[in-house]
């Protein structure tokens, strides 16, 4: 009875469904600025605690090679096959590798490494927070006169800083390598050749966006995942919840964001 | 049945380490506490009894400052609190002793003597060897113990516990009722209990208040609630269908 006045409600009412997800969508900007202040306040003044960042630095960085690589990998291959097959077309296979090396740098390296670890660890975060929360622990911190924030949020966000330019680094560099097979294998192209055409091609503010982007996705996952965690209360239905809410929006936002920092420094003057 | 430990001596001059004035709290329209007013003093276990949802835990959490009250006021004479979660409340990627040491954390200890002060209060809930051990390892009684422990490893001066031992069987129920009365000859806390069971609030209670409804309805002391006549305590402690405890909902 519930289900059908709710999806008789989402049917014929979507302006108050657009409504009530734009005040969400508000009060969780909200959150996650409160929380990213919070966050750099504990930074700032050097309260981290880097055996706790360590530890998460393994569980985002290491625990994510796997995804990452394959994602990458794969990622690489149908790119570098598509390029390969238009250029070998106009005879500009010697320009496969700068072409190539150019989407990776800019976008697929931060994206791929973002989308993934948004996945793997924005969920994670998230569900662990929210059955921190359900089960007092978070309580039981908060009587132990220990802030959630200094304990749970910043480790992860430092880990976060440090660990995504790292992956995003590797994605891109798997990428090239697919690449440098698809490109040998489809068009016939030597890795030499392929490589000359990746120097002659990458310029160094590549490389500062491609860590902006990082940075950026990391800030996201973990303040979106941590915001909605330690805001959650209720029962194991509200764990799901959260997951699936976190998965959403970061990986909205990170679409967004990366957009946003492609425009601003790319756009054409 | 009833404890046999000596209450503490409180007289006119004893000062209180709780003190709790005409709280009120209310969630949206719904009042919960409706001016709760009592004191605790030092060295005693306050029993504090009623019927699910009577405003027990919330005024546990309003003392723990995890809630702010509406209105009234609430006086601790000491900084040091430690809380017995129902659910233990152990942080479950982290082993006995590092849920121990989070506790010692802003005391900037030596590694010596953050070892030293957790292998003694392990020691005390009969848990050394169990350092290592994470609490999804653990039996319920054993994270009960180590949620003990968790809280008295600052020997606290006020110690509350939520629901002690809700869910435990009856011989692990007596094992914990015996470290809260051993807790309170050590420490001399005040302490509040807040419990269903007739068992804890019998064999640890200093003084009892039942609330009913976000108000105290009745106080006393364990013995005195077993043979007292009024209707709520009456039908609170004999567990008796009939009564006005269910006449508000039921």
């Amino acid at each position: 009875m519930v289900s059908s006045v709710r999806s008789r409600n989402s049917i014929f009412r979507p302006i108050d469904i657009m409504v009530e997800q734009f005040g969400k969508a508000c009060q969780l900007l909200g959150q996650c600025l409160i929380l990213l202040f919070h966050t750099l306040k504990y930074i700032v003044r050097g309260e981290i605690d880097w055996r706790e960042t360590w530890r998460q630095s393994y569980k985002i960085g290491v625990e994510s090679c796997i995804v990452v690589s394959l994602t990458a990998l794969f990622t690489g291959f149908a790119m570098s096959l598509q390029i390969s097959r238009e250029l070998v077309l106009f005879g500009a296979d010697t320009a496969i590798g700068g072409v190539v090396s150019l989407a990776l740098v800019r976008e697929i390296g931060p994206i791929t490494a973002g989308i993934m670890v948004a996945g793997r660890v924005g969920s994670s975060v998230a569900a662990e927070l929210t059955t921190m929360m359900i089960t007092e622990q978070i309580d039981a911190l908060k009587v132990m006169r220990v802030d959630p924030v200094q304990f749970l949020v910043v480790p992860r966000f430092v880990a976060a800083m440090l660990m995504m330019p790292a992956l995003t680094v590797y994605a891109m560099a798997l990428g090239l390598v697919a690449g440098i097979l698809i490109a040998y294998s489809a068009a016939n192209v030597p890795a030499a050749t392929f490589l000359d055409s990746v120097k002659q091609t990458i310029l160094d503010r590549d490389f500062g966006t491609h860590f902006l982007k990082a940075w950026t996705n990391a800030i996201l996952i973990i303040v979106i995942s941590c915001a909605i965690g330690l805001r959650t209360r209720g029962g194991a239905e509200d764990v799901g919840i959260a997951t699936t809410r976190t998965i959403v929006w970061t990986m909205t936002m990170l679409f967004v964001c990366n957009y946003i920092i492609t425009a601003v420094t790319y756009a054409p003057r | 049945m009833v404890r046999q430990k000596q209450p503490p001596k409180i007289d006119s001059s004893t000062q209180p380490m709780v003190e709790v004035k005409d709280v009120y709290k209310a969630f949206g329209d719904k009042a919960i506490l409706k001016g709760v007013t009592f004191n605790v003093y030092p060295g005693e276990i306050l029993g504090l009894v009623g019927k699910s949802g009577c405003g027990k835990s919330t005024i546990l959490k309003i003392l723990c400052g995890l809630l702010e009250p509406d209105s009234g006021t609430i006086r601790m004479h000491s900084d040091e609190v430690g809380l017995v979660f129902q659910g233990s409340a152990l942080l479950n990627s982290y082993t006995v002793k590092e849920n121990l040491a989070i506790a010692l954390r802003r005391r900037k200890l030596s590694k010596q003597e953050q070892e030293r002060i957790i292998a003694e209060k392990l020691e005390l809930v009969g848990l050394r060897g169990f350092e290592n051990k994470y609490p999804t390892q653990l039996s319920g009684g054993q994270q009960k113990r180590t949620s003990f422990a968790r809280a008295i490893v600052n020997d606290p001066k006020i110690i509350f516990y939520d629901e002690p031992t809700t869910g435990l069987d009856p011989v692990i129920s007596t094992v914990i009722e015996d470290y809260m009365n051993e807790l309170e000859d050590r420490l001399n806390a005040a302490s509040i209990v807040v419990t269903h069971q007739l068992s804890t609030w019998t064999r640890t209670a200093d003084r009892v208040l039942l609330m009913h409804d976000g108000r105290i309805e009745w106080e006393g002391t364990p013995d005195e609630a077993l043979i007292s006549s009024n209707p709520y305590i009456q039908q609170f402690a004999y567990a008796k269908r009939e009564g006005p405890l269910l006449d508000s909902t039921i």
